[in-house]
């Protein structure tokens, strides 16, 4: 196990290098100057304050060593200073790191709480009226962009409840605030997340109830509750955690729009408006982080699998 | 009925979202919905419009606007212009900083020749980049000497980036991104970026009795349609709104104000004039008489927008848009114009726009179709917001959609754009009878005698067309109707919110 570990862990150096590199390429490829785009069109500069600008943001010196530069830095702890703000990268990113993970944690048991009990009737009441209805629902779920959902909760909570979007408070400051604020938007982006786990509860457990242990189960006299929770889901569970793990590596990352809409600080939108604005370090930055909490998720998800299944080890 | 663990979930579900979350701060709140983060806070340094929104509340200038678009003393209690290259400033008395310092003569100094110092790259120096001379004969008198004579001098002393800033604070923190120096009614007390600012009252505010609440709070709202749900829902006292859409579901819904005003704004279609066929005078002078701007006004902006010639037309320069003759659409003209330019078919073109509102895409695919009546097949080349600017300072392109920052005082605006060695002339114009135009109007201190020379620039602007002019939008503020005394000015500027109290 110390063994197998070890080896994912390296693995995690070449990888980052390589999104690394990628990101730090392409970001500078795209037309778009940084500095052009930091005065805007109503300033105006004089050539020699241009060239003083360029050296100030660093982007002065040919690609080749700037990057030299940057991975110098990156193994240092380093990740550089927002062009745009002169704010560390890093402290923005931890800034907005805990939003992103209470609201992709809370969407994924909004989407568990859903999906998991429509998905064990769906299975159990295979072909029923109910099972038939969750499937359309799950389908009409996975159909929905889940801005339009978001801006639809909006509407009704506001016109109709009268009830508005919180601010977003931390954690620390007022664990209730946190909620309230994440409410709305995690149930958009659970509903879409619950139609695609529920088909795979419902498939794992289609095929986990069907094989030769649950007939013994049932034979020795078991309730269906407990044939259910104790031999039935941790077997049905196992692609269900893999789905679980690639869901929340997007989410980490790919809640832009709702986070626009829902006015939350969080990951999406510090790296969107960095690209827009050409802020390198930023998005460099933050792809960083993401790629690592990505790799560290799925290695985490590879060891639950040995904790939930005795069967499976690592050598 | 047993009570089953699911059922508290059901329960926590359907009461979290109404549950007060914490007490307000003690005194009284307003919340403001804002739709852009700003970058910093230094006044002399920054350029986005957001920014200046902000510290409107925080710094006070020599001079300002008011709600009519005049310029009233703001930090200056009086001036005078002693022969027309000097101007004299009598500051108020016992103005204090947020540190509590008072403020003199030698802070309005220290400012000037901050925003005047090529190295600090302040926006606002163009402005007054005519001041050779900064005295302060005493702490409440400051005596400028010009170059030579600017009318647009107490235009360009009102701009947000001509705020007043504290000499000693300056010098012992380099600069004010982060922290705030000004004599504004409002102080930062917290400033969370892109969630919210928290802005309390100055006690020792100027204006006696100003503001009337005690903490003012702007939050980071990106979708518009989110910020009128706020409003609605009173999360939000107000918000501003630009998008035409939303603004007329604003209007339909009871209890909800919109405050509408005239902007300074100009949306253009602009030219390069360097690229045939628009190195022709007559073709580009054609397609003012192509298009129909009262169709541009309601498709792009809902009909909340104004017809305006090169001065906006809420300005008390402008010349009537009904004046200008191109202005009422006239196809066979334009197509005989476009004949005698040697282009009896028309011929094909490109736009570039952008999805941004400054990028006016809307109003591009309105002029691409009416373009075609005269035989004009453009094609849109609508690009990401940096790549836009990467063409427009590269002066890249054919034509171009754009949306320019006017003024009450014609000179500010107009010189900068179209004299031939203005900074942001992006069209490439040369005009020398318009050169000398623009150089008679910005150094005759007199109503009387520049308004015929403004009068005659605006008609020659027209006909020589570096650009076409379209309309200056509205500038709308959505309220609760229990916000009063506020009042909308048309640059779009906040600071009157000092006035307004909340009867709830």
């Amino acid at each position: 196990m110390q063994r197998y570990l070890a080896t994912r862990l390296l693995a995690l150096i070449p990888v980052l290098l390589g999104i690394l590199t990628v990101v730090f390429v392409l970001i500078r490829l795209i037309p778009g100057d940084a500095v052009q785009l930091f005065l805007g069109t109503q300033v105006e500069l004089t050539p020699e304050q241009m060239v003083e600008l360029r050296r100030f943001f660093g982007v002065d010196k040919p690609m080749h060593a700037q990057y030299v530069d940057y991975l110098s830095r990156i193994v240092r702890g380093d990740l550089g200073v927002s062009l745009r703000t002169s704010r560390l990268v890093l402290d923005d990113i931890l800034q907005r790191l805990p939003l992103s993970f209470q609201l992709a944690t809370l969407a994924l048991v909004v989407a568990m709480l859903i999906a998991v009990p429509l998905g064990i009737a769906s299975a159990v009441t295979r072909n029923s009226a109910l099972d038939v209805l969750a499937r359309i629902g799950g389908l009409l779920g996975l159909s929905m962009p889940s801005f339009w959902l978001g801006a639809m909760l909006i509407l009704v909570f506001s016109r109709y409840l009268h009830i508005s979007i919180g601010q977003y408070v931390p954690l620390t400051q007022n664990p209730l605030g946190t909620l309230q604020s994440l409410y709305l938007p995690s149930l958009a982006l659970g509903a879409a997340i619950a139609a695609i786990l529920m088909r795979y509860v419902r498939s794992s457990l289609l095929e986990v109830l069907g094989q030769d242990y649950i007939r013994t189960a049932r034979g020795k006299g078991l309730r269906a509750a407990a044939v259910m929770l104790r031999h039935a889901l941790p077997n049905a569970m196992i692609p269900v955690i893999t789905v679980l793990g690639f869901q929340m590596g997007y989410l980490l990352g790919g809640t832009v729009v709702i986070e626009e809409i829902f006015a939350l600080p969080g990951m999406g939108r510090l790296v969107l408006q960095a690209i827009f604005q050409r802020d390198y370090p930023v998005v460099q930055g933050v792809v960083l982080v993401i790629a690592l909490l990505f790799v560290v998720t799925n290695l985490v998800v590879d060891l639950l699998y040995a904790w939930i299944d005795p069967r499976i080890r690592y050598a | 009925m047993r009570v089953r663990w699911w059922m508290w979930l059901v329960v926590m579900a359907l009461v979290l979202p109404v549950l007060p979350v914490r007490a307000g701060p003690a005194g009284t709140t307003f919340t403001i919905g804002v739709d852009q983060e700003v970058v910093g806070l230094d006044p002399n340094l920054v350029t986005a419009f957001s920014s200046f929104r902000r510290i409107d509340f925080l710094y006070n200038k020599l001079v300002r606007y008011n709600d009519r678009l005049l310029i009233e003393g703001d930090l200056a209690e009086s001036w005078e212009f002693p022969d027309p290259r000097t101007a004299v400033f009598r500051l108020r008395r016992g103005v204090k900083f947020h540190s509590g310092a008072e403020m003199t003569s030698d802070d309005v100094k220290f400012t000037l020749e901050r925003v005047l110092d090529p190295a600090t790259r302040s926006p606002g120096r163009s402005f007054v980049d005519v001041i050779t001379s900064i005295e302060t004969p005493d702490r409440y008198t400051v005596r400028l000497k010009m170059q030579f004579p600017l009318a647009s001098l107490l235009s360009g002393l009102a701009s947000a980036n001509l705020s007043i800033v504290e000499k000693a604070a300056v010098q012992r923190s380099g600069n004010l991104q982060r922290t705030v120096a000004g004599t504004g009614p409002f102080m930062l007390a917290e400033w969370v970026p892109d969630n919210f600012m928290r802005l309390v009252k100055n006690p020792n505010y100027f204006r006696q009795g100003l503001p009337k609440f005690d903490t003012l709070i702007l939050r980071v709202i990106p979708d518009q349609a989110s910020l009128l749900a706020g409003v609605r829902t009173r999360a939000l006292d107000m918000a501003t709104i630009n998008q035409g859409a939303v603004i007329t579901q604003a209007r339909r819904e009871s209890g909800i104000v919109v405050m509408q005003k005239a902007g300074l704004n100009l949306r253009i279609f602009a030219f390069n004039t360097t690229r045939p066929p628009y190195t022709d005078a007559r073709v580009r002078y054609a397609f003012s008489f192509a298009i129909d701007r009262n169709v541009i006004v309601n498709t792009a902006e809902f009909g909340y927008a104004a017809v305006s010639g090169p001065v906006p037309a809420s300005t008390p320069w402008a010349t009537p848009a009904g004046r200008f003759t191109s202005y009422t659409q006239n196809v066979a003209r334009a197509r005989q114009m476009l004949s005698e330019a040697g282009y009896p078919n028309g011929f094909a073109t490109r736009i570039v726009t952008s999805p941004t509102y400054e990028g006016g895409i809307a109003v591009a695919q309105v002029i691409q179709e009416q373009l075609r009546a005269i035989g004009v097949n453009a094609t849109l080349e609508t690009i990401e917001w940096g790549t836009y600017i990467n063409r427009w300072v590269a002066r890249d392109f054919d034509t171009m959609i754009e949306l320019r920052g006017g003024d009450p005082d014609p000179d500010r605006f107009l010189y900068r754009t179209f004299h031939s060695t203005g900074a942001v002339n992006n069209f490439l114009f040369k005009d020398g009878g318009i050169d000398r135009l623009l150089e008679r109007g910005r150094v005759n201190l007199e109503t009387d005698a520049r308004r015929p020379i403004y009068d005659e620039l605006q008609r020659a602007l027209i006909e020589a067309a570096p650009a076409l002019f379209l309309y200056t939008p509205m500038e709308t503020q959505v309220l609760q109707g229990y916000v009063r005394g506020f009042k909308i000015i048309g640059n779009g500027a906040l600071y009157f919110l000092e006035e307004a109290s909340v009867e709830r």
